[in-house]
């Protein structure tokens, strides 16, 4: 907007008069937000207080999938530490690089195919493997439940040489819960590539059969 | 390192520096939203608790977090409730002031203030919201166009349809204008001013 604009708009629409926020009160209230943020860093605060909702958009995929809360805050999109037996212990702040989880698990030794699906969309083709190994033969992903913030633990142990770790991320948001959600499984053969194709289905892994 | 990638990474005193330098704008754009000091307050405390819980989606690169801050603070006034909802603990534990409630009292001193001030309510309840959100970011708080569309997530090209549709609507409003005789636009029209005030704010 030029100048001339401007005061045609102010013309038209005068500026509002605004009783200042004195310097007493402007201090006041950060003295407020600075008791609130520190508070607000203590373990104590929103991470731990805040629940655990698995969002119903998820349920069809229960199965498949497991969430947890998506941790905003941190620097990385994501975060992979080896535990002391040999698990890794994987956070998410962004799924927007699965690639590079990708990278990083191979790295440590993972053998590990990674996609990031979008709400709306599904890999393709579905399931992307004919060698699953179920869950109870293969227990590869899970919640981390040691009370620290959200995590999931995957346990690199259950592949085996010339077998593939397959996981897909999702990130949901349901009113003021956002949710990552996994689905991930060994398979024994090859895997396809994820293509992404638009679905109104669970967004992860295949599709409950019966 | 950078204030963004500062608050970014949760530093309490890049957090500071932050309050310090746009509390004023924040409070500015919720008084203009809602002419009441109190809800004001609110708004801008809670402005700055989402920003301190959303710090995370900072770009550490870029440059004012004006835009961004001012853009929470929309999203904050336009839903006050969810986030009083969110933030209803820690505006419980919020130093509240003394102070008569009317605002007109400390501002509108003189007759034509307050004319001024319910013509202006008046003008801007005229609008719908996303006109007057825009119109509050580019006219009273100073943001470019660019800097207005980066505050509603909305592309350059609509924040220039809806300031034009807004023009033109106060065009209008400004011919129908009745030149109306300022002894009876007093008591009147502030009580219609403030009341309708809150509403926007609701």
């Amino acid at each position: 907007m030029n100048a001339d604009e401007r005061d045609e708009h102010t013309r038209l629409l005068p500026h509002p008069v605004v009783p200042p926020l004195t310097p007493d009160r402007h201090r006041q209230l950060k003295e407020f937000m600075m008791t609130e943020i520190r508070n607000e860093a203590r373990p104590t605060g929103w991470r731990r207080l805040r629940p655990a909702v698995v969002v119903p958009a998820l349920a069809a995929a229960a199965a498949a999938a497991v969430a947890v809360p998506l941790l905003l805050g941190g620097t990385a999109a994501h975060a992979v530490a080896e535990q002391a037996d040999g698990t890794f212990r994987i956070t998410i702040n962004e799924a927007n690089d699965p690639k590079g989880l990708q990278e990083e698990l191979r790295e440590a030794g993972l053998n590990a195919v990674v996609d990031y699906v979008p709400q709306g969309k599904r890999c393709s083709p579905q399931p992307r493997s004919t060698g699953y190994l179920p869950n109870e033969e293969a227990d590869l992903v899970s919640i981390a439940t040691d009370g620290n913030e959200p995590a999931y633990i995957v346990d690199p142990s259950v592949v085996k040489p010339g077998q593939t770790a397959v996981l897909e991320f999702n990130v949901t948001t349901a009113g003021e819960n956002t949710m990552a959600s996994v689905f991930g499984r060994v398979s024994t053969g090859p895997v396809a590539e994820c293509e992404l194709v638009d679905s109104d289905e669970a967004p992860l892994g295949p599709l409950p059969t019966g | 390192m950078s204030l963004r990638a500062r608050i970014r990474d949760g530093d309490p005193s890049a957090f500071e520096e932050l309050f310090d330098a746009y509390a004023g704008s924040v409070y500015g754009y919720a008084f203009r939203h809602c002419a009441d000091r109190t809800e004001a307050e609110d708004i801008t405390s809670m402005t700055f608790l989402e920003v301190w819980r959303l710090r995370g989606r900072i770009d550490p690169d870029g440059g004012s977090l004006r835009p961004w801050l001012l853009g929470i603070a929309v999203n904050v006034a336009r839903n006050t409730r969810r986030a009083a909802r969110r933030y209803q603990d820690a505006l419980a534990r919020m130093p509240r002031e003394d102070r008569v409630p009317d605002f007109a009292d400390d501002v509108a001193g003189r007759i034509d203030d307050a004319e001024r001030i319910a013509a202006v309510r008046r003008a801007y309840a005229a609008l719908r919201r996303p006109e007057q959100e825009v119109l509050a970011l580019v006219l009273w708080s100073g943001l470019d166009y660019a800097e207005t569309a980066e505050a509603l997530g909305v592309p350059v090209g609509t924040v220039k349809s809806r300031l034009s549709r807004a023009r033109g609507k106060l065009e209008k409003l400004a011919a129908h204008r009745e030149p109306a005789a300022p002894s009876r636009q007093e008591r009147g029209d502030r009580d219609t001013a403030v009341r309708s005030a809150k509403e926007a704010c609701r």
